[in-house]
């Protein structure tokens, strides 16, 4: 029996990288045998996707792409913390914000944003009213988002060029708060190895590498051809809801069909992308039974940073801790959500955790200023989107959000500004305005009393 | 408490007839049955993994990740009816898919069982038509057309061209039929009858049956039963299902459905502050949920006894993990061993194990709402508003004045907007206080002696022993189960319509004498397995 080689884009298998030792050829070497071994140079098609169409200079939202991350924490803040006390360009960065000042000027502080649906399911309010700009779906103890969540808006219209439409990461034992629609959710990926091999495993090519060459590729699509052939003959014979989902199904199916395919053509010519220097541990084991969530959250945007730049994805959405959740923060002498309804005073707990997440943020916010792209930064392409659920965990509440916006977008975001809402405007107009910054045509975001047609206007460019 | 009707004479003699076994009580006649339409179930990670275990032996490995399961209404076999499989989802199921079919063509016994024939060629159709014709139904749980077999004996025939070898081509035949929609979802919509009625088909019963029963897949009698229709008569129909739970494998069912209905997953991702829990450890969770299956595994199957015993017995299972937690001696050297809890020890059935203490507690302490949460809504399915927004929710911090959390709940307890619903769930978890956050057996908190008495709706206690008890007692607590069971068995929350066999169900259950194993055998042959609706 022949060995049965796979690349290891898919990556739940064993904790070892794959040999590379009897790999299949790779095309260069394939293309070098057909000229017999003579000093044969293959050439790739360089820096052509770095040129504009005049070929003179590097253009964001061109041959750069624009690209959206979610950095996402669950249970809030404490907005007496954390509102600076002034707002405009000059503005001194708060309490629990100051961790960011090493990036101050890449970033603007948004605050005073309401979610406008009606806060009803505690934590699932605010977190479907802000990412999808509609109530959540109740019945029966079922809650679920009424539809895409911002970061699945962003991919269905700038993730198919990519490898991945999306990527969805979390550095603790979390569910996410990605969704397709209702019920429909991406799962991230929590474990930083497995992460690694999806992204960086066996199948990764730096620009300049050859294309995989591999028999297997084609042998796979074909399995997944009959898999999507399965599903549409499944799906005539189910009713309405089971038809959704298995649509859901087949276009993960057809995902991956297209990601195999890429597999097989030349990598991005993209300067700022390149294998990460070091591998993530292979893991991460709680420590006096406290989750390793710095060092998990790290690995995962070392990660994510590259996989922006390598244009393997165009989103992501990565998750420190999702809403309610219970994560022993080091130092903490209970659970996150138990503080922030036990705690009482100004919850001193509370904060330091809350300084700790917004450490990661930072982390996120420097890692990602400091790949040099075309001539700024990864950052500069990018908007980070770093949101919670609520405002006061304690009390749920959805108004004065606690939002970090970095990155000016290829200069379409404002940056270095602290911009207050002083009338409570509706979050979802700050998604309009991303869509709108990542060239998405949206005339709306949201529904009913979260609805809106305008953006807000004073973070937009 | 419902009053039981006398059985007519005639529908006595007509179970009779067909050899189906009547119960040994009398009970009131099946109430007329409005079907719903059918749901298609997606396969939990657990029944994955059975299923691979059932198909090719056990011990292969698979994936620690595939797609989460998610709980609606409180379980993941109701999730199972509208999660989707996200892209990830695909990826993993993929990865696994060949991980599985490797491991399977690579071990010579797990080959064997595919079938004898021996390749002549890399290329050989005819042998791939009939490894597949043998995998294939017990795979996707019906005969496969010819068309899906043509087309996996194609995938098998080029990829064992490309590749060199038979066997290397026929993997991608066998991941090809675990990516599948029809092998990672059921599909149950049944077929119109002669007499109007739309009723699951043969091969659609005898996967519920088995998924129902096992956790898993039918096995090559319940497939051939199925295949020849015999199943679909009442007669057959009670035969399998006996032999079902007279199997080994309905140990893996009842665990299946003991851990969902008390969220004992969750047990995997315990996080508790060894500081202050000198008794937790990282093999704690595991050890809890092993006491809870193997104390219902032998109370449901081997004594088929009142399952209300599972909140009063002294009667466990432990290891030393749990033994050294409840300062007990250990029943067994090595792993767990059957054994009797003191009498005066304070602690009896389900309410005095830490796969409830534990995990309906707080990382650094215990939580009085979580537990009475706990049994209000999963033991007695009373549905309980969830608190509303804008409240400072904050318990008072323990101080000199307020040492206890008794007394600390009692001042939360003044503030009327947050009374109206803790008041229903904290007094019920202040009995439980005696047990810490890991479930420890503690007299005192903070220097004052624990006060464990309360009361359960009119029912007053004098601690977790009596709360067992009164527990036990309560009209809620078999007709929970019997809801709960129902929603496990077909994969959705009950229609309006469907509420009097439900209830019908539940005086079974209260007529058995309380024993859960028969409500299992009732509900599988009982009509919302049988019959179902339009497709919608």
């Amino acid at each position: 029996m022949s060995p049965i080689w796979r690349p290891g884009v898919v990556g739940v298998g064993p904790r070892t990288r794959k040999p590379r030792v009897g790999a299949p050829p790779s095309r260069r070497g394939f293309l070098r045998g057909m000229m017999q071994g003579s000093a044969v140079f293959v050439g790739l098609p360089l820096l052509e996707r770095m040129l504009n169409g005049n070929g003179t200079a590097l253009a964001c939202g061109g041959a750069i792409p624009k690209r959206f991350g979610l950095f996402f924490w669950g249970n809030g803040n404490n907005p007496t913390r954390w509102v600076p006390a002034t707002d405009g360009a000059d503005y001194a960065l708060s309490e629990q914000l100051a961790p960011l000042q090493n990036v101050k000027a890449k970033m603007s502080v948004v605050t005073g944003l309401s979610v406008k649906v009606p806060n009803l399911l505690p934590h699932t309010s605010g977190a479907g009213g802000l990412l999808t700009g509609m109530a959540p779906l109740s019945s029966d103890g079922n809650e679920t988002f009424a539809g895409p969540t911002i970061d699945q808006v962003v991919a269905a219209e700038v993730g198919g060029d990519s490898l991945y439409p999306s990527i969805q990461t979390a550095a603790t034992d979390a569910n996410g708060q990605s969704y397709n629609g209702p019920n429909s959710q991406n799962p991230p990926e929590t474990d930083p190895y497995t992460l690694y091999e999806r992204l960086f495993g066996a199948s990764f090519r730096e620009p300049g590498e050859e294309a995989v060459v591999d028999p297997t590729l084609g042998l796979r699509r074909s399995v997944l051809d009959s898999v999507s052939t399965d599903i549409v003959s499944l799906q005539s014979r189910l009713g309405a809801a089971d038809k959704a989902r298995l649509d859901q199904h087949l276009t993960g199916v057809r995902d991956l069909e297209t990601r195999l395919a890429r597999l097989e053509e030349d990598p991005p010519s993209l300067e700022a992308c390149s294998r990460p220097e070091s591998e993530p541990l292979a893991s991460y084991p709680d420590e006096e039974g406290r989750p390793q969530i710095s060092a998990r959250s790290r690995a995962m945007i070392d990660m994510l940073a590259m996989a922006f730049a390598c244009d393997q994805t165009r989103v992501f959405g990565h998750y420190v801790c999702d809403p309610v959740s219970n994560n022993l923060f080091p130092g903490a002498s209970a659970g996150h959500h138990n503080l922030t309804h036990d705690e009482g005073g100004d919850q001193p707990e509370v904060n330091a955790i809350t300084l700790q997440i917004v450490t990661e943020l930072a982390y996120l916010l420097e890692r990602f200023d400091s790949v040099v792209e075309a001539d700024g930064t990864l950052l500069d392409n990018c908007c980070i989107l770093g949101c919670s659920e609520v405002s006061l965990g304690q009390t749920h509440s959805l108004d004065d959000m606690p939002i970090v916006l970095g990155g000016g977008l290829c200069g379409t975001l404002r940056t270095g500004i602290h911009y207050r809402s002083y009338t409570g405007d509706n979050a979802s107009s700050l998604m309009l305005s991303i869509l709108r910054g990542m060239d998405i045509l949206a005339t709306s975001f949201g529904s009913e009393d979260a609805y809106t047609e305008s953006g807000l206007s004073g973070i937009e460019v | 408490m419902r009053a039981s009707l006398v059985l007519p004479l005639f529908l006595l003699a007509s179970a009779c007839d067909e050899g189906v076994e009547e119960p040994p009580f009398e009970r009131g006649a099946e109430p007329a049955y409005s079907p719903e339409a059918p749901v298609a179930r997606r396969l939990t990670y657990d029944q994955y993994q059975n299923t691979v275990a059932d198909l090719f032996g056990e011990g292969i490995l698979i994936p620690g990740s595939l797609e989460p399961d998610t709980r609606v209404s409180g379980l993941y076999a109701v999730g199972a009816s509208v999660t989707s499989i996200s892209a990830l989802g695909v990826e993993r199921y993929e990865s696994a898919a060949f991980d599985v079919a490797e491991q399977v063509l690579a071990d010579p016994t797990r080959r064997a069982r595919l079938g004898s024939c021996s390749p002549g060629t890399v290329r050989d159709d005819a042998c791939a038509a009939e490894l597949i014709a043998n995998l294939g139904p017990a795979a996707w749980r019906r005969p496969l057309t010819d068309e899906e077999s043509a087309r996996l004996v194609t995938i098998a025939g080029d990829a064992a061209e490309a590749l060199g070898g038979f066997d290397a081509g026929f993997t991608y035949a066998v991941a090809a039929l675990l990516q599948s929609p029809h092998f990672l979802f059921r599909p149950e919509v049944g077929e119109l009858g002669e007499d109007g009625v739309r009723r699951y088909t043969a091969w659609e019963l005898a996967t519920r049956l088995s998924f129902f029963l096992w956790d898993g897949p039918p096995d090559e009698e319940l497939r051939a039963v199925a295949a020849s229709g015999a199943l679909l008569t009442d007669a057959e129909l009670a035969t399998q299902v006996d032999r079902l739970l007279a199997d080994a494998r309905a140990r893996r069912g009842l665990r299946a459905f003991v851990s969902d209905m008390l969220q004992l997953a969750d047990l995997d991702s315990l996080t508790k502050d060894p500081t202050i829990f000198v008794y937790t450890s990282a093999g704690l969770g595991a050890s809890a949920r092993e006491q809870t299956l193997l104390d219902a595994e032998s109370l449901v199957l081997d004594e088929d006894a009142d399952l209300r015993k599972l909140l009063t017995s002294t009667d466990t299972h432990l290891d030393r993990t749990l033994a050294a937690l409840y300062d007990v001696p250990a029943p067994a050297r090595e792993g767990f061993g059957a054994t009797r809890l003191p009498s005066s020890g304070g602690r009896r059935g389900f309410l005095g194990q830490a796969s409830f203490l534990a995990l309906q507690a707080h990382a650094t302490s215990t939580s009085v709402t979580l537990r009475g949460k706990f049994i209000r809504e999963v033991l007695l399915c009373q549905n309980l508003p969830s608190p509303p927004a804008g409240l400072n929710t904050a318990i008072p911090e323990a101080s000199e004045d307020l040492r206890t959390m008794r007394e600390r709940v009692a001042q939360h307890l003044e503030d009327p907007s947050c009374a109206s619903c803790h008041q229903v769930m904290d007094p019920i978890g202040l009995g439980l206080e005696n047990f810490d956050g890991v479930g420890r057996w503690r007299e005192e908190e903070n220097g004052v002696v624990i006060d464990p008495s309360g009361q359960l709706d009119q029912e007053t206690f004098a601690d977790a022993w009596e709360l067992g008890g009164t527990l036990a007692a309560h009209e809620d607590f078999g007709p929970c189960v019997n809801r709960t069971l129902f929603r496990y068995a077909t994969g959705r929350t009950e229609a309006d319509a469907e509420q009097p066999l439900v209830d019908w169900h539940a005086d079974g259950l209260q007529e058995s004498g309380y024993r859960l194993r028969f409500l299992m055998r009732d509900v599988a042959l009982g009509p919302a397995f049988r019959v179902v609706g339009e497709v919608q």
